[in-house]
Order: C-alpha cells, then sequence, then structure tokens
C-alpha cells in the first residue's frame, strides 16, 4: 500500500509540475549530474543551484527556467546511467561534473545530437561544447605561496591531504599545492595522503599524523571537508598552533580565519558555484558564446592583517586575495555576482 | 530434483516453494504498479529507448548479482565483486594494449575475475574463513590492484571487437541483453539440472550434513566464488564497451546493489533458499525505480528514502509470510 501511494503520488505531482510548465512559451530546462551529494560543498552547490533556478524563472516572465539535479553518489555507473536517461529527456543544457571524463566521452555525442548543450564541468573536454574550471593548478598554486609566505622563511612542516587518485580536479589541486610551495625551500612536505573526498577518511590520516608527526605545522587540503576533522582533533588534543589551508570557501571554514587557525582558502563557494551555473545557462540560451573554457573566478581568501604579512614576506601583490568579511558575503549570497540582475 | 533441494533447504519443500512464488508475484506486481506509476509520471519512461538504456544499465548488475545468488545460497556473501571488476577490467585492457587482441583481452579479464574469485573461495572454502571479512579484504585489495595497473587513470579503448559487447545495440536493444539472457539459461541449468546446483543448495542449507552425505561443501564453496569471479570478468568486459575505455574507480559500490537486488528476489541471508529467477525480478525492479525516479526528477535525497522503504518493506513482507507459513 505504501508503494502505491507513493507512485501515484509522484506521478500526481510530476504531473502538476509539467502542466505548470507548459504555461510558458520559451522554456530553458538544467540538468546538473554531480559525483555526490552530502558533502558540505555540494549542499552548498546544489542549494545554490536550486535557489538561482527560482530566482531565474521568478526574474524573467518570458522565460520558464526549470532544472534538476542528480547524485551519481561516487558510482560511475550510477552517473553513465543518469546521463543516458538525461539526454533521452532532452533538457536544453546539462551539467556534468564526470567522475572520469574519459568514460563520458561516448555520451557527449549523443548529448549533441540531441541539440543539448553540454558543459564539463570541472574536468575539461575538448567534445564539450563548454567546459567549466576552476582553475585548480593557479588556485593550488596561490594556497602554496600562501603558506610559504606566512611561515615566514621558519623551518615548516606541512602535510597535504590528496583527492581520490586519478582524479583530474584532485590532481591538479595536488599540482598546483605542491607547485606554491616549490617557490620557497622552507617549507617541507612530510606527508601526502588521499582521502578521497571523505570526512572520515580525512580524520582518520589527520589522527595518524598528529601522532607521527608531533612537530607538524601545518595541514594543507584540496577541499575543505577535510577540514572540518583536522580542526576538530587539533582543538581537542590542545594543539592551537597547528595551522590549516583549505580550499572551496565553505563558510564555517572561512569563519575559522578571524580565531586564527585557518590561514588560507580559495574562494569556489558551492553557493556562488551554482549561481554561477544558472547564469551560463541563460546566457547561451540567449545567444552569447561564453569561452569555451569557461574559468570560474575563484580568488585565495586571507584575513587583512595575514595579508600584510604575506606581502612582507614575498607574497606576489598581483594574486587577487578576498578579506574574510568580503569573502563570507560573497560565499553566502551568489546571486551577488550571478542573479538574474547579472544578465538584465 | 527441485524437491531435493527445497527439502535441504527449510524441510517442506511445497511451503518453500510457494513463499517463494508469493514472492515472485509480489515482485511481478510491484514491477508492474512501479511501471504504471512511472509511465503516468513520465511517457517517456515506457518510450523503446529508455527501456534500452534501462536494460543497458543493469546488464552488469544481473551478471553480478546471478554470481551473488550463487553465493548467498552457499550462506556466504561476495564484497569484492565491485572492485573485482575494476581489477580483471584492468588486466583485460592492459593485455589488449599490449597484444591487440581482443579475444585474449576477453580471456586474461575473465581469469583475472576468477583468480579474485579463487582467492575468495580458496580463504572462505577450504580455511573457513568468514566471508565478510574475506571479501572485505579482497574488495580493497582489488581495488588496489587495479589502482596500481591504471595507475590509477582511466584507458582509452577503440577495439570495435572488444566494445561490441558493451557498447553495441541493434536498434534500440542493446547486443548485451541477449548475451545476459544466455548467461541466465546456462545457470540455470547449472543450478537446477547438476549435480554441482544441487550442491550448492546443500552447502547453505546445512553443511556439515552435506559434509557427512558426501557433498564436499568446502570445494562447492571455492567454485561458486570463482563463478562469480568468472561473472565479475564478463562484466568488466561489458563496462568498458559501455565507456569505451577502462575504468580505476568502476563497479564502485555495485557489490551492495546486487546484494539488494538478491535479497528482493528472495534469496535468502542464511543461504539455501531462493532461485535465479527471483534475482532477475529484483534486478528488474531495482532498476526500474532508479530508472523512474530519476526520469521523474526526483530529489536525490528521497530517491534514498524511497530505495529503503522498498526494500525495507519486502524483507517485512518475506517475514510475515514466512511467519505465516510457520503458523
Amino acid at each position: 500500500m505504501k508503494l502505491k501511494t507513493m507512485t501515484a503520488g509522484l506521478a500526481l505531482a510530476t504531473a502538476f509540475g509539467a502542466g505548470a510548465a507548459l504555461a510558458a512559451d520559451d522554456t530553458l530546462d538544467i540538468v546538473f549530474i554531480n559525483d555526490g551529494h552530502v558533502a558540505p560543498y555540494h549542499v552548498a552547490w546544489l542549494t545554490g543551484f536550486e535557489d538561482a533556478i527560482a530566482a531565474y524563472d521568478k526574474a524573467f516572465e518570458d522565460v520558464k527556467v526549470s532544472g534538476r539535479w542528480l547524485s551519481a553518489e561516487g558510482s560511475l555507473e550510477k552517473m553513465i546511467q543518469q546521463t543516458e536517461v538525461t539526454i533521452n529527456e532532452r533538457p536544453d543544457v546539462m551539467f556534468v561534473n564526470a567522475i572520469n571524463v574519459d568514460a563520458f566521452e561516448p555520451l557527449v555525442a549523443k548529448a549533441q545530437a540531441e541539440g543539448i548543450t553540454w558543459i564539463a564541468v570541472h574536468s575539461p573536454m575538448e567534445s564539450a561544447d563548454y567546459s567549466f574550471t576552476l582553475g585548480d593548478v593557479a588556485n593550488g598554486t596561490n594556497q602554496g605561496m600562501a603558506m610559504c609566505a606566512l611561515s615566514k622563511g621558519e623551518p615548516f612542516k606541512v602535510g597535504v591531504m590528496l583527492g581520490q587518485a586519478g582524479n583530474p580536479s584532485g590532481e591538479a589541486r595536488r599540482e598546483g599545492i605542491l607547485k606554491g610551495i616549490a617557490t620557497c625551500d622552507n617549507v617541507e612536505v612530510v606527508a601526502e595522503q588521499p582521502a578521497d573526498w571523505d570526512t572520515v577518511k580525512a580524520q582518520t590520516i589527520a589522527e595518524n599524523w598528529f601522532t607521527q608527526y608531533p612537530d607538524l605545522n601545518a595541514i594543507s587540503g584540496v577541499t575543505d571537508a577535510y577540514m572540518y576533522p583536522s580542526i576538530a582533533i587539533a582543538t581537542n588534543a590542545g594543539n592551537t598552533d597547528i595551522q590549516f589551508y583549505g580550499y572551496d570557501g565553505d563558510i564555517p571554514i572561512i569563519q575559522q580565519m578571524e580565531s586564527g587557525q585557518v590561514m588560507a582558502d580559495i574562494l569556489l563557494s558551492g553557493t556562488r558555484e551554482g549561481w554561477n551555473f544558472v547564469q551560463m545557462a541563460y546566457r547561451i540560451h540567449k545567444g552569447e558564446t561564453p569561452e569555451k573554457v569557461y574559468d570560474f573566478f575563484t580568488p585565495l581568501v586571507l584575513t587583512e592583517e595575514n595579508h600584510k604579512i604575506a606581502l612582507e614576506h614575498g607574497f606576489p601583490e598581483d594574486v587577487q586575495v578576498y578579506y574574510v568579511p568580503q569573502a563570507l558575503e560573497v560565499a553566502a549570497k551568489g546571486y551577488l555576482e550571478f542573479g538574474p540582475d547579472s544578465v538584465k | 530434483m527441485m524437491t531435493s533441494t527445497a527439502t535441504l533447504a527449510s524441510g517442506t519443500p511445497k511451503k518453500a516453494i510457494d513463499s517463494l512464488m508469493l514472492r515472485y508475484l509480489v515482485l511481478i506486481g510491484l514491477i508492474v504498479i512501479a511501471s504504471v506509476g512511472f509511465s503516468i509520471a513520465n511517457e517517456n519512461f515506457y518510450s523503446l529507448t529508455n527501456i534500452g538504456i534501462l536494460l543497458r544499465s543493469i546488464a552488469v548488475l544481473f551478471l553480478l548479482a546471478m554470481g551473488m545468488t550463487f553465493i548467498m545460497l552457499t550462506g556466504g556473501i561476495d564484497l569484492s565483486i565491485g572492485s573485482n571488476v575494476a581489477f580483471s577490467g584492468a588486466v583485460g585492457v592492459l593485455t589488449l594494449v599490449t597484444t591487440g587482441s581482443a579475444a585474449l583481452g576477453f580471456a586474461t579479464s575473465i581469469l583475472a575475475g576468477m583468480l579474485i574469485g579463487g582467492i575468495n573461495g580458496f580463504f572462505i572454502g577450504r580455511l573457513k574463513l568468514s566471508p565478510f571479512m574475506v571479501s572485505l579484504a579482497t574488495y580493497a585489495l582489488a581495488r588496489g590492484l587495479a589502482l596500481v595497473l591504471y595507475d590509477a587513470n582511466s584507458i582509452n579503448v577503440d577495439n570495435a571487437a572488444f566494445l561490441w559487447l558493451g557498447g553495441v545495440s541493434w536498434g534500440n536493444m542493446p547486443v548485451v541483453i541477449p548475451f545476459v539472457a544466455l548467461v541466465f539459461i546456462a545457470l540455470s541449468v547449472l543450478l537446477y539440472q547438476t549435480p554441482f546446483g544441487r550442491d550448492v543448495y546443500a552447502a547453505g542449507a546445512n553443511a556439515n550434513t552435506a559434509f557427512v552425505l558426501g557433498r564436499r561443501p568446502e570445494r562447492t564453496l571455492v567454485w561458486v566464488y570463482v563463478l562469480s569471479g568468472a561473472l565479475a570478468g564478463l562484466s568488466a568486459i561489458i563496462t568498458v564497451g559501455r565507456v569505451s575505455s577502462g575504468q580505476p574507480w568502476a563497479g564502485l559500490y555495485l557489490e551492495f546493489d546486487a546484494i539488494t537486488a538478491v535479497i528482493l528476489g528472495g534469496t535468502s541471508l542464511f543461504g539455501g533458499r531462493g532461485k535465479l529467477l527471483g534475482t532477475i525480478l529484483g534486478v528488474l525492479l531495482y532498476g526500474i525505480i532508479i530508472n523512474g525516479l530519476v526520469l521523474t526528477g526526483t530529489n536525490p535525497y528521497l530517491q534514498s528514502l524511497i530505495k529503503g522503504l522498498i526494500l525495507l518493506g519486502v524483507v517485512l513482507l518475506d517475514t510475515l509470510t514466512q511467519k505465516g507459513k510457520a503458523a
């Protein structure tokens, strides 16, 4: 009985939604297929995407803007299936954060044959109509250089937590961080370990590092998801000297900059990215042609005080830096940069 | 013959058969209800294109779940099959790239799958270690080997023969579906028409009794895991064909999907009871639900909830049915 009720409810809800969609002349249907949906960054990202869909739909009476997101929950096979089903639905624009881009090459052609604009997310694809990238190497380099500058030339030991082995975005971030660290000779990378984007694995790694390297000065990560357990473990152990260098622009992590534990972060911000997706899809729908490889603007976040210290210790002046209040505002309000007003 | 297997399972042949039949009727009912519901919600659901997509997407699950059925009939479990898909795919693809021979690629992929299955079987059957612990170890071992062999990167494959099984369709019908049907027939013959099949049921119903009766359950266990490994190797070939590349992260979490489908299909977690037909229905229901939830744009947070509720509902129904029969 439960299933019958649920199925009927599902059918009614969808039928009602479809009926409402018939009211607009011009439609823009956007689908975002992501590799996950539970990490704090993902939650902010998907929420930003949903909010932006609603805001654009409300702001433009001539276009019915609709959209949905799907999560492959880390499974390549599930993502392939979701992509195939979605192509059969023929949305206007698909954002696909492919677990591995090679596996999706055959599907790009299928989507394009159906008139769907394929936007590869994070890992660029030559065959895609557009690629939405993060400038991971440059961002990682900025994080590494910030560590160099803020270590003030003193001997400094750092452990670097990596993404999933073989993931292009994670590999690019690692490359950047190590490149940035290599600009000085006082910072030593004592350990590198993949945590597979997993908070629980990050917790285990941090515990091991704190035991194995009692003189560890910092933990650097390719995602803020690793910062939460690492900070908690350090705090619980009374270790307030250790520094953290994050990547993602999660609001709770940026907030911890003022207390001095988190030294630097990269302001992706899931909320901003979700809003930027919808803005980009809308621009394409209106006939604009963004750059084929579109770089999401992702500044480094520092406190004003640390920025001054960093500059005094050789940090390049041309690196764009947001201070904490500005970063927090932008991270929380994607519509400040990418809302309907930005394309009116 | 079926009477003898059912007797080993429950001691009351008619009851065992009836409860399984009831389970299949319930599954068929659920499949019909889900199909009608999703078709009303989105007419694309019953389009030939979507049916082709649905069947292709569950082809690998069909194979893995059939292997898992053999294992669960013996009272075991295999957590390594998803990782084994990645490992055996790596061996097959690297053989193909090195030799240029699709036939060798096929053979080594299946042999690599059998190797992991053989390791499982040896430790579980011969050394009598816990299936959960052994296959948990090979779950990590096989994934690690895949990552090392691939150097964590995918490898593109353009050999038409190697890609044929997983990538080609006749109209909207993926060629892999008739292939899976043939495998189903072959495995059904193996399970229901041969002494090996009777040994599988016997090992799961009561290994000690089976031993006393001269059934050699330890040897049966080894071969059951080898069979499951071979099916993982076949699944790897299909996966490579589907994505035109070898993938180090292929098969992730597929073991859970396979276990879910087998349980849905009525195979007992404690062994000795179940049939391949139930597994096929379980996979079909699982695939329809996943496909339909995507098509209807159901919120992914809700999707997990719905999948969990359905599984819980079927397990509950199963328990109530068993209690009803016992009373």
